[in-house]
């Protein structure tokens, strides 16, 4: 494990190279933000001169790259802030989201994927995998926004029991709020980006699921633990679910990028303060150094969750083993 | 117990009778009228208070305005944050004149200046000298007392070139450098310059700033600084509270703003909200959570104004919308060519097709709220005429030679060119809708859509101009100079998109702003439009309305030219409808 954890180190130096130049070497020029009809040519200089942009390309990566080695990402050309403060601030938003979006996901998935094995061919199994069929191939974005619209916006219009807030992570007034509403209300807010994200995901791991496990119960030790005399369940999710899980463990490393490239949208449509919402407004303000830091942390995270899958691969079949 | 209670309503019920009105604060206490009766000079005096105060019912007294919170959602976050030397967002720059920090100067609703920071100030007779008078009763949110020290400071840093101050065109007639700040005593400063006609102008827009927590900190360090988006600590109405990177920017009602300025604001607090997404926008101004959105789509406008519980808040934006052309470029070198691609182009059918009654066509640079703004000018002469369009492409020896439908010049090089916008739909609309109507005039253009920040880049980079026509939004200050657009001597500067080259229009730009009197002036501005309308630098398409949505319990919002927090200081909530915290 250590020494794959020192391999990953030149895998994101090599990300991080691959990032810097993608982003300094696309055009647009982020000190025309400043643009207006009182700028001189002079204050435009500068203000590249201010923000280190009068350096060629390779000056700046050198010193890009040094300053990340001792941790320092540099400062926003926005927010005037550190950009790793600005990331110490809104990564954990990003986890929140992601870890529950991915819970969920994997609870779902693999619940439906189990009834539609032990179901095969039923009426449930036919409507599972078309719903499933039909959340996979929803582009998250329009998931987000029917979302936005169905739960936040005609829940509040037909004054349904349950209104969920269309955006944010937490109330204006969350300040004032009792403890127990606070959690009320970061739970409320949490719903609907994370159930955009979650409904995805949840219905390739049912595919996943429902054919592991198709495969699993015709094997003999199934057909053992059903001749031993063991009830049903047991038989499902003691012996069977536990084979099959394999396969889908591996599913978490695979899906991963798919998450942080789906809370890149969902953030930007529910406002929820995180990594991506950070990352597609620094795009569209040209800010290179939390472009460059927001990615770069979205690649590391790719790494370590690889990581953390093959840890998991390893706890649900002991045969394998990472000496 | 349930029977107890019914049984307590029921009595309460009947022994009350019919629900007691809440007295209102404008009816006289019985007391006062009891106390004159039958002294005939009491009861006419009395009578006349009551008539007096009569006027008034309805109304929400000042003293129950106060509390609440309000929620502004806007598309993005506020760049730059409360520091006035670094933020040129629109934004950024709202909430330093209008929220956090103070100007000198501000304008009223006619745009005349009127004092705020500073009481009063002189000019002196032969217009070199601006003296400002501070008031004595402006406190700095930390409790030191707002001075002529704070003012030298800003100014300093604003014109020490190292600080990189976008808006450096504001001292073009002001003496730069410490020597040119005079601190007459704490609570009066003077300011040396040129005699110009805008000379309060830069005193309206540019926030004064904390000389006493900032001025140890050198120019070149204030982007690195945390005071503009961490801890500022202003003097205006309301005081910094808390930011949440890309989420929201919090504000408390200062208690001790001047009474002399309208004291505290009614809110208790302000909440800035970022929002990426326009329909998220929409649905939080809908649910109520949102109680004003800044910038609606025209389509949006439509729901709002559907909705029962929303205004919608229209005025006229600083932006004209236009196609910049190219003069560099062979085809559009010609004024001819230029003039007939406007003419050529049903701009009244734009502006009704894809923004309806949210905008006006414009005709040149001078904005509709501006007080040398004329309609008529340049309207005749670049009016939607196809056969005038064609006729000036004939003169200018582009015609259709090999009968493909586009015109040609004498070497066989096609009329054609491509037009660049951002992608944005409305834009994306303008591009197709020209392209359909100028090809009925032979002329071939191609629609590219090219990313906001590469196309500034392409317009903006003195080396390449990488473009032909480019479709672009021009925001303009309320004091009004196009030097920078249109000046010979600044052709290689990043706004000089259509590379104007004309003696005359440079004679106009170099006289234009040291002209006082604006009775002379008029004249002079109209024959400088003129040329413009001549030279055809650009095609002008329109100037779109400001659109906000505002949900109606905010009361008394004022938005107008000078921006959308003008009077965030006076919006209040009647107390019914102030959220309530669970």
């Amino acid at each position: 494990m250590v020494r794959r954890l020192l391999g990953a180190i030149p895998l994101v130096l090599g990300i991080a190279t691959i990032i810097f130049f993608v982003v300094n070497l696309a055009p647009g020029d982020p000190a025309l933000r400043f643009l207006n009809p009182n700028m001189t040519p002079e204050v435009l200089e500068q203000i590249r001169v201010n923000m280190g942009l009068d350096q060629p390309v390779h000056i700046r990566y050198v010193r890009w790259i040094g300053a990340l080695a001792r941790g320092d990402l540099g400062f926003s050309f926005t927010s005037n802030r550190p950009v790793l403060d600005i990331i110490k601030e809104l990564l954990p938003n990003t986890l929140v989201l992601s870890a529950t979006a991915i819970g969920v996901a994997f609870l779902l998935g693999i619940l439906l994927g189990i009834v539609q094995a032990v179901r095969q061919y039923s009426l449930l199994d036919s409507v599972a995998s078309i719903v499933g069929l039909f959340f996979y191939s929803m582009p998250s974005f329009w998931l987000a926004l029917m979302m936005v619209l169905v739960f936040g916006l005609f829940a509040y219009q037909g004054q349904w029991f349950i209104q969920f807030p269309p955006s944010g992570m937490q109330s204006v007034d969350y300040a004032f709020l009792s403890p127990m509403a606070k959690v009320q209300d970061r739970l409320m807010h949490l719903a609907l980006p994370a159930t955009s994200l979650a409904l995805v995901l949840a219905a390739g791991i049912a595919r996943y699921t429902r054919s592991s496990m198709l495969e699993v119960i015709r094997q003999d030790f199934v057909r053992t633990a059903r001749a031993k005399g063991l009830s049903e369940p047991v038989v499902i999710f003691k012996h069977a679910l536990r084979n099959a899980l394999i396969p889908v463990i591996t599913l978490l490393g695979l899906y991963l990028p798919f998450l942080f490239s789906g809370t890149v949208f969902i953030e930007s449509v529910f406002a929820w303060p995180g990594m991506g919402k950070l990352v597609v407004d620094s795009i569209l303000e040209r800010d290179y150094p939390v472009i460059m830091g927001g990615t770069l942390i979205f690649a590391m995270m790719v790494v370590v969750g690889n990581l953390v899958a093959d840890v998991l691969y390893a706890v649900v079949d002991p045969r394998i083993r990472y000496d | 117990m349930m029977l107890a209670l019914m049984a307590f309503g029921t009595s309460a019920c009947r022994d009350g009778g019919a629900p007691v009105a809440k007295s209102s604060p404008w009816s006289l206490d019985p007391s006062v009228v009891e106390a004159g009766a039958g002294i005939p000079f009491c009861e006419e005096a009395t009578a006349r208070v009551a008539e007096f105060m009569s006027r008034f019912e309805g109304q929400v007294p000042p003293s129950q305005r106060y509390g609440g919170t309000a929620v502004v959602g806007v598309p993005g976050e506020m760049a730059g944050g409360m520091n006035a030397h670094l933020s040129a967002q629109h934004e950024s720059s709202q909430h330093q004149i209008f929220v956090n920090l103070m100007t000198l100067v501000r304008y009223d609703s006619d745009l005349n200046p009127t004092p705020y920071l500073a009481e009063s100030w002189d000019v002196s007779d032969d217009g070199t000298e601006l003296t400002f008078h501070l008031r004595d009763d402006v406190y700095w949110h930390d409790g030191e007392l707002t001075d002529a020290y704070d003012v030298a400071y800003t100014f300093e840093r604003a014109t020490d070139p190292a600080t990189g101050f976008s808006n450096e065109g504001w001292w073009t007639y002001v003496d730069k450098g410490p020597s040119s700040v005079e601190i007459i005593d704490s609570l009066t400063v003077r300011f040396r310059m040129t005699p110009h006609a805008d000379f309060i102008d830069p005193w309206t827009m540019l926030a004064i700033m904390p000389g006493h927590l900032l001025e140890d900190v050198p120019a070149e360090e204030l982007r690195t600084h945390p005071y503009g988006s961490v801890c500022p600590v202003g003097n205006g109405p309301f005081i910094f509270v808390s930011h949440r990177q890309d989420a929201s920017w919090t504000f408390q009602a200062n208690p001790v703003f001047p009474e002399g300025l309208g004291g505290r604001p009614y809110l208790d607090r302000y909440v800035y909200r970022s929002v990426t997404d326009q329909t998220t926008l929409l649905t939080e101004l809908l649910t109520e959570r949102l109680d004003v959105f800044v910038s609606p789509t025209p389509d949006q406008a439509a729901v709002i104004v559907d909705s029962d519980v929303l205004d919608l808040y229209r005025f006229t934006n600083r932006q004209i919308v236009l196609v910049a052309w190219n003069s560099r470029r062979r085809q559009l070198a010609d004024k001819r060519v230029r003039m007939a691609i406007t003419r050529g182009t049903n701009r009244e059918e734009i502006v009704a097709g894809l923004v309806g009654d949210y905008g006006v066509v414009a005709n040149g640079t001078v904005p509709s709220y501006h007080w040398a703004y004329d309609a008529s000018l340049g309207a005749e002469a670049t009016s939607y005429d196809p056969g005038a369009a064609r006729a000036l492409l004939d003169q200018a020896g582009w015609r259709d030679r090999d009968g493909d439908g586009v015109r040609e010049n004498p070497e066989g090089a096609p009329l054609s060119f491509t037009l660049k916008y951002n992608p944005d739909q409305v834009r994306q609309a303008v591009a197709e809708i020209m392209q359909a109507q100028l090809l009925d005039i032979g002329v071939e253009v191609v629609p590219t859509a090219v990313d906001l920040g590469t196309l500034i880049q392409q317009v903006t980079d003195p080396r390449s101009r990488d473009f032909e026509g480019a479709i672009l939004g021009w925001v303009t200050d309320i004091r009004l100079d196009d030097t920078s657009l249109f000046h010979s001597e600044r052709t290689e500067g990043p706004l000089a998109w259509a590379g104007t080259r004309r003696l005359d229009i440079d004679q106009y730009l170099d006289r234009l702003p040291l002209i006082l009197d604006r009775g002379m002036a008029k004249p002079i501005w109209d024959a400088y439009q003129e040329l413009l309308v001549d030279e055809q630098p650009y095609t002008w398409l329109y100037q779109p309305d400001r659109l906000n949505g505002v949900n109606k319990r905010i009361r008394d919002v004022v938005m107008d030219i000078r921006g959308d927090w003008v009077n965030l200081k006076d919006w209040w909530i009647p107390s019914e409808l102030r959220r309530v915290t669970r």
